[in-house]
């Protein structure tokens, strides 16, 4: 055991910090970070910023030189991350790409996919989104009723998406749908969202602008050859991708940050000292704290080659638990950031009523932790 | 950053857990005890060198010694003796040691049993030798022997051994571990038991109401050992702080739901849970409990330079 970062990955760091010095406009903090990362001002940025992310050979650092990559260690994805994170993830949607979808595909997908999707990503011009929840099949994915029928050689689509984040301005869908009768008979497509009988439609909601949309599929012509695996054999590849995605965002790294700027207000208004805010700051950061640590566990089995583990939920509930935690504190305390106060702790509250229900609820992932690391027997 | 343990760190922990095999169940004659201090463990533990890992290896060893000792149901010294003595000053006591804070009138624990305290006074620590200095056991039902000085100690004659503020971090640290040891203890039991126990036709284990809970109580396990590690490893004062706080912050969840799920059991002395839960209680309110650590935490990170 060895808490300490290399001198390799301490110059790594500093050298994305310079580099999103070199790359965020001078109104990056004021106008596009409060906005959050599903934003139009976002995406559309990501646009922009990710293909000169790319070019420095920051976007995929992380992934194997056979797909444009270094192969560096997964360190080092989690140190952009953290980096992106504490900007206010200036890669948009794109975070998602180079984190699991790319990933993904290039285990489970098809050369022709590879080929056609892992460029586009690589160089950072384009967006997804992920075609998962419905308004019958949330945390409970395998009761996904949209369907994917046979016709030909490819698929007609039906159903409905819903909270599909991104979606309006996406290129593509990680579409998940129904081709069998079996509970788990499910596969997935690679669908242009441009593709006839799509329609998107965003609604309001509590969380960031960009995430609420319904997606329509009617009669939604798919070939086969955008099938990632086998025929109804995607349970496995769902599972590898959210093990990716509950550890995907380190939430636990802007923790200080947003701290830090509660603080100057309390500060400034003569609360500063107050010991009940003192005694319940230091609490708030202690399990960000732990959510860090616990993290990187997940990164050290993931640099060391392991798969998916129950370390992921046990990392996801701990950041849940501080990010809630810390929407508590502002509310009772720093009730004007919801108005007149600084807009990043508007838009963390706003985000934070979905993070721990997005991914697989905190309640799923109690789940996990229950069978994988106690071993504790099923219910009837 | 490597969060697995190195081979000689294994070996270390393996050592430690050989060690105290004999220990895992409490020793005839004291299985109903509210404590038992183990002399011959602590003996054993110094005698091999354990409790010098601190001084010899470095405190990331010292810490994980600290967690593996306090997975047992018996009682010694270890997170004194192997962390907080390894930061003092002058030569390190072979014998147990307590950590006296506060009015010194007042039960101290392990104080019965102790040959030195170590004492944080204001921004001193001062070292005690017991040998000559009156001391009267106190009856608790917590999870250490407790005791307190008849009278008050000569503080002059005592040995200035260290500043209290880095004793103070490394006390933390020490509870930190003990705690951690202890929880995971006291979780391991408690999920065994709710495997075997039937409800209703079914193990009490399978209810889902149970299992969030005893996953949330690992998951705090969790947490609190991998920040009572990196506490030592950092020999950084907020991290310490943030270790207590959020160990001793925990201790109600914990306390509350295994014990809870023990059900009748875990009211009995013959069951084994007190001497996890009820050590956990001790360590709970040390050196200002949560609110006293996590204000350290806040002072650290936001008014150290003021």
């Amino acid at each position: 055991m060895e808490f300490a970062w290399t001198a390799e990955q301490q110059a790594y760091r500093s050298h994305v910090k310079g580099a999103l010095e070199d790359l965020l406009p001078d109104d990056w903090d004021s106008h596009y970070a409060p906005q959050g990362y599903g934003s139009a001002d976002q995406i559309n940025f990501s646009r922009e910023f990710c293909p000169k992310l790319a070019e420095r050979g920051l976007l995929v650092r992380h992934w194997p030189e056979q797909w444009g990559g270094e192969s560096a260690d997964p360190w080092e994805q989690f140190i952009l991350a953290e980096e992106m994170k504490w900007r206010g993830e200036p890669r948009g949607p794109q975070y998602m790409n180079v984190n699991w979808l790319g990933p993904v595909l290039m285990k489970y997908g098809t050369p022709e996919q590879q080929n056609e999707h892992l460029g586009r990503i690589r160089r950072g011009e384009v967006i997804w989104c992920q075609g998962y929840s419905e308004p019958g099949a949330g945390t409970d994915l395998a009761a996904l009723q949209t369907r994917a029928e046979p016709k030909g050689n490819g698929y007609v689509v039906n159903g409905q998406k819903i909270w599909t984040s991104y979606s309006r301005l996406a290129d593509f869908c990680f579409l998940l749908a129904r081709t069998g009768s079996a509970r788990k008979d499910i596969s997935i497509f690679l669908v242009p969202m441009n593709t006839p009988g799509i329609e998107v439609k965003p609604f309001p909601g509590l969380v960031g602008e960009g995430h609420l949309n319904e997606v329509f599929f009617t009669d939604v012509e798919v070939p086969g050859s955008a099938r990632v695996g086998e025929e109804g054999k995607a349970w496995d590849i769902i599972t590898y991708a959210l093990s990716f995605e509950r550890v995907g965002i380190p939430r636990y790294h802007v923790g200080k940050k947003l701290l830090d700027k509660a603080i100057a207000q309390l500060t400034r208004e003569g609360r500063g000292d107050d010991p009940i805010i003192k005694a319940r700051v230091g609490r708030i950061v202690a399990k960000f704290e732990a959510a860090r640590l616990l993290t990187y566990v997940v990164v050290d089995q993931r640099a060391k080659g392991g798969g998916p583990s129950v370390e992921a939920n046990i990392s996801r509930i701990t950041a849940s638990e501080a990010c809630t935690d810390l929407t508590n504190f502002l509310m009772e305390y720093v009730p004007d950031c919801l108005t007149t106060g600084d807009p990043v702790l508007r838009e963390f509250h706003r985000g934070n009523i979905a993070a721990t229900i997005a991914a697989g609820t905190y309640e799923l992932q109690l789940n996990l932790i229950a069978r994988g690391a106690l071993d504790l027997p099923r219910g009837n | 950053m490597d969060m697995e343990l190195t081979s000689e760190q294994r070996l270390l922990v393996e050592a430690v857990e050989n060690l105290g095999a004999r220990w895992r169940t409490m020793p005839a004659g004291h299985e109903r005890d509210y404590a038992h201090y183990e002399a011959n463990l602590q003996g054993a533990l110094a005698q091999g060198g354990f409790l010098r890992a601190g001084l010899d290896m470095g405190m990331l060893e010292a810490a994980l010694v600290a967690i593996e000792v306090s997975r047992l149901p018996v009682v010694t010294s270890v997170g004194a003796s192997a962390l907080v003595a390894a930061a003092l000053t002058g030569d390190v006591p072979d014998g147990p040691i307590a950590i006296v804070s506060g009015d010194w009138r007042k039960a101290q624990r392990l104080l019965a049993v102790a040959t030195h305290a170590i004492v944080l006074r204001d921004d001193q620590a001062l070292l005690i030798d017991l040998a000559d200095v009156a001391i009267e056991p106190v009856d608790s039902v917590c999870g250490y022997p407790y005791g307190r000085f008849v009278a008050e100690p000569d503080w002059a004659a005592a040995a200035l051994v260290g500043d209290g503020a880095t004793l103070r971090q490394w006390a933390r640290v020490a509870i930190a571990c003990e705690a951690a040891g202890a929880a995971q203890s006291a979780i391991a039991l408690t999920v065994e038991h709710v495997k075997q126990r039937f409800a209703f036709g079914r193990a009490i284990g399978s209810y889902q109401a149970v299992q969030h809970r005893l996953a949330q109580c690992h998951q705090i396990a969790c947490a609190m050992r991998f920040l009572a590690l990196y506490a030592a490893w950092s020999g950084e004062a907020v991290a310490a702080d943030i270790a207590a706080t959020y160990a001793q912050d925990h201790v109600n969840k914990l306390a509350f739901d295994l014990h809870q799920f023990s059900g009748g059991m875990g009211v009995t002395c013959e069951y084994q849970l007190h001497f996890f839960t009820y050590r956990l209680r001790a360590l709970q309110a040390e050196l200002g409990g949560a609110d006293g650590a996590a204000t350290g935490v806040y002072d650290g990170l936001w008014n150290a330079a003021a």
